[in-house]
């Protein structure tokens, strides 16, 4: 009894000596308490009825008719299929862009040119996509820039915005025009890790550019490339809301909405019961959450530190 | 033999040169094209093909912009949402960060699993916006501003950069009795003032940038920040702008959107050249392992 008690004692002095350290804690864990913790609980919906009047926990249950109801919606269907479709379609065409952008800026000499290009470059990644999509509405409209080379060429004006052959390759063409620069950096990063040593034993070997590419640049960066992939194919239910909703239409809403999309619209503009927007907004979250811890896993057993850092 | 493999390399060395511009040019082209745009006439804009000049540049557009009265409120809420904002930001994380960044204390584990956990699973928008409804912050900047605090991301690094000061420089000061909280406001937030000026960039950006929660949570479209102003001059048409300004001379929709995106990114476009550098360091800082 009395070894407990000093026990406890020891326990408390301890938590004593550190007071400072949690009084600096505190602000910053009530936040995510309040703002991150309390919408998980309010997860709950999912298996509710919601009745304003009677709040996210007086609402009464009513098991998994929501889900029930979920699988049999066409149009959440659609957007699963096509939220999964567009994130394969970016790793696809998005994915390597910024590796080969790094490739070329690191055979670059430093100086004013290389400072310039990668300004440019990184620019675009500061606006949001409310900026750089009246941006690409305005050169890929039908009056627009992109159709008016095209008739002078001899071809026919398209409605890239609303044609659903043309959408999804404009949303890979702008987000990689928007964020490829950006992206590029964690891979120069790698590259610059690289021993200065190993290309001068080459260029003394006689090996060309594309020879050192090939032998040492590309292997260098290799774990990089492997871990951002991972990550990329772990944060696959999410199909890039900003972009695909300032960008999209009706007119191609069947090869465009996405799970986020989706979610908003029945929520916001259809007003359908809370509680089965939750049910959607759970099952995209559990299935990232899966993917992510996954696929985190893997990047870090590929001796990288993965999302946390 | 020599000559001929230097002029190989020089070779492969132009290919990348043209490559990386004509991609450059390519990100340039469409903002000039939108600030040309901004300038022109309707019939300038139908008729010319991809031009580099403009042959009538008129102000219409901008006349219209600047006496919507929505873009003088959107600057204001814009500002405070800025102002008020990027500190609350910068004081969660940066005290998270430094908590985080201490050796083993009783429950250390526990808090970091609090936070990291948040990185791998949300709530999602409906019980957040239940939660602000809630707690009665619906069409108020508060809302807007509470909903983003802590980033988890930019937390870590600035921990691990915490965690790479040597410990020998707060030891002299412990042994004078400075508590925690004096070793971060005394030796921390000063040896970092490189690295925190880079996050409030960042945290300025995101903020400038703001309008998702905007467009969830303010229903007053006197309160909506600048990028709503712009979501909203994108999405209607001339006439239902032109019914907000009575004297409106251009009915030409495409030159006042641009218009109005060359207002809402001009700051950015204006602070960018001289901030870059600090972007890209604060890139590398994540990127490299502790």
């Amino acid at each position: 009894m009395k070894g407990k008690e000093t026990g406890w004692k020891r326990h408390i002095s301890r938590i004593g000596k550190h007071k400072y350290i949690y009084l600096i804690l505190i602000p910053g864990i009530i936040y995510l308490l309040v703002f991150s913790y309390i919408p998980m609980y309010g997860l709950t919906l999912a298996v509710k009825n919601y009745k304003p009047k009677l709040g996210i926990i007086g609402s009464p249950y009513i098991g998994l008719e929501h889900f029930k109801r979920l699988f049999a919606e066409t149009d959440f269907r659609q957007a699963f299929a096509n939220t999964i479709v567009i994130s394969a379609g970016r790793i696809l065409f998005q994915f390597p862009f910024p590796v080969i952008l790094a490739v070329l800026l690191s055979e670059l000499n430093n100086g004013k040119y290389k400072k310039l290009i990668q300004t440019i470059f990184t620019f675009p990644h500061f606006l949001s996509w409310v900026i750089v999509s009246a941006i690409v509405i305005n050169t890929f409209e039908y009056d627009g820039v992109i159709n008016q080379i095209i008739t002078i060429f001899g071809g026919e004006a398209k409605l890239f915005l609303a044609d659903k052959n043309l959408f999804r390759p404009l949303l890979y063409l702008t987000d990689n025009w928007k964020e490829a620069g950006w992206s590029s950096i964690i891979y120069l990063s790698a590259i610059s890790a690289i021993s200065p040593d190993l290309y001068e034993a080459a260029q003394i070997d006689g090996a060309n550019r594309m020879q050192r590419i090939l032998h040492i640049t590309m292997p260098g960066i290799k774990s990089t490339v492997v871990v951002m992939l991972l990550l990329s194919i772990g944060g696959i239910m999410n199909g890039g809301f900003d972009q695909i909703f300032n960008l999209y239409n009706p007119a191609v809403q069947a090869v465009s909405d996405i799970i986020d999309t989706y979610i908003y619209r029945i929520t916001f503009q259809t007003g359908c019961n809370f509680g089965f927007s939750t049910a959607v907004g759970f099952f995209k979250s559990v299935i990232n959450f899966g993917l992510l811890v996954i696929f985190d896993r893997l990047a870090r057993n590929c001796g990288e530190n993965g999302i946390m850092g | 033999m020599k000559l001929k493999k230097h002029k190989k390399i020089s070779g492969s060395k132009l290919m990348i040169y043209i490559l990386l511009s004509v991609w450059g040019f390519l990100i340039l082209y469409p903002f000039y094209n939108a600030v040309l745009t901004s300038f022109m006439t309707e019939k300038e804009y139908i008729h010319s093909g991809f031009t580099l000049f403009l042959k009538e540049p008129t102000l219409d557009a901008y006349r219209f912009v600047f006496s919507y009265s929505k873009t003088w409120s959107g600057y204001l809420s814009t500002l405070l949402i800025v102002a008020v904002g990027v500190p609350f930001n910068l004081f969660l994380t940066v005290t998270l960060a430094y908590a985080l960044s201490r050796k083993a204390f009783p429950g250390k584990k526990i808090f970091n699993f609090i936070v990291v956990f948040t990185m791998y699973f949300s709530g999602g928008v409906i019980p957040s916006y239940l939660l602000i409804k809630s707690l009665g912050l619906i069409n108020s900047l508060g809302a807007v501003i509470l909903s983003y605090g802590v980033n988890t991301y930019y937390m870590i690094i600035i921990k691990n950069y915490f965690m790479g000061i040597p410990d020998s420089i707060e030891e002299a000061a412990r042994i004078d009795g400075a508590n925690e909280l004096m070793v971060l406001l005394k030796i921390y937030i000063p040896m970092s003032m490189p690295v925190l000026a880079t996050f409030l960039l960042f945290f300025t950006v995101d903020r400038w940038n703001e309008w998702y929660n905007s467009m969830l949570y303010l229903t007053d479209a006197d309160k909506w920040p600048l990028q709503m102003v712009l979501r909203e001059i994108i999405s209607t048409t001339n006439n239902t702008l032109a019914a907000n300004v009575s004297d409106l001379k251009t009915n030409f929709s495409m030159g006042i959107k641009m218009a109005a995106v060359v207002v809402t990114m001009a700051p950015i476009i204006a602070a960018f050249p001289f901030l870059q550098k600090h972007f890209i360091k604060g890139m590398m800082i994540g990127a490299v392992k502790e």
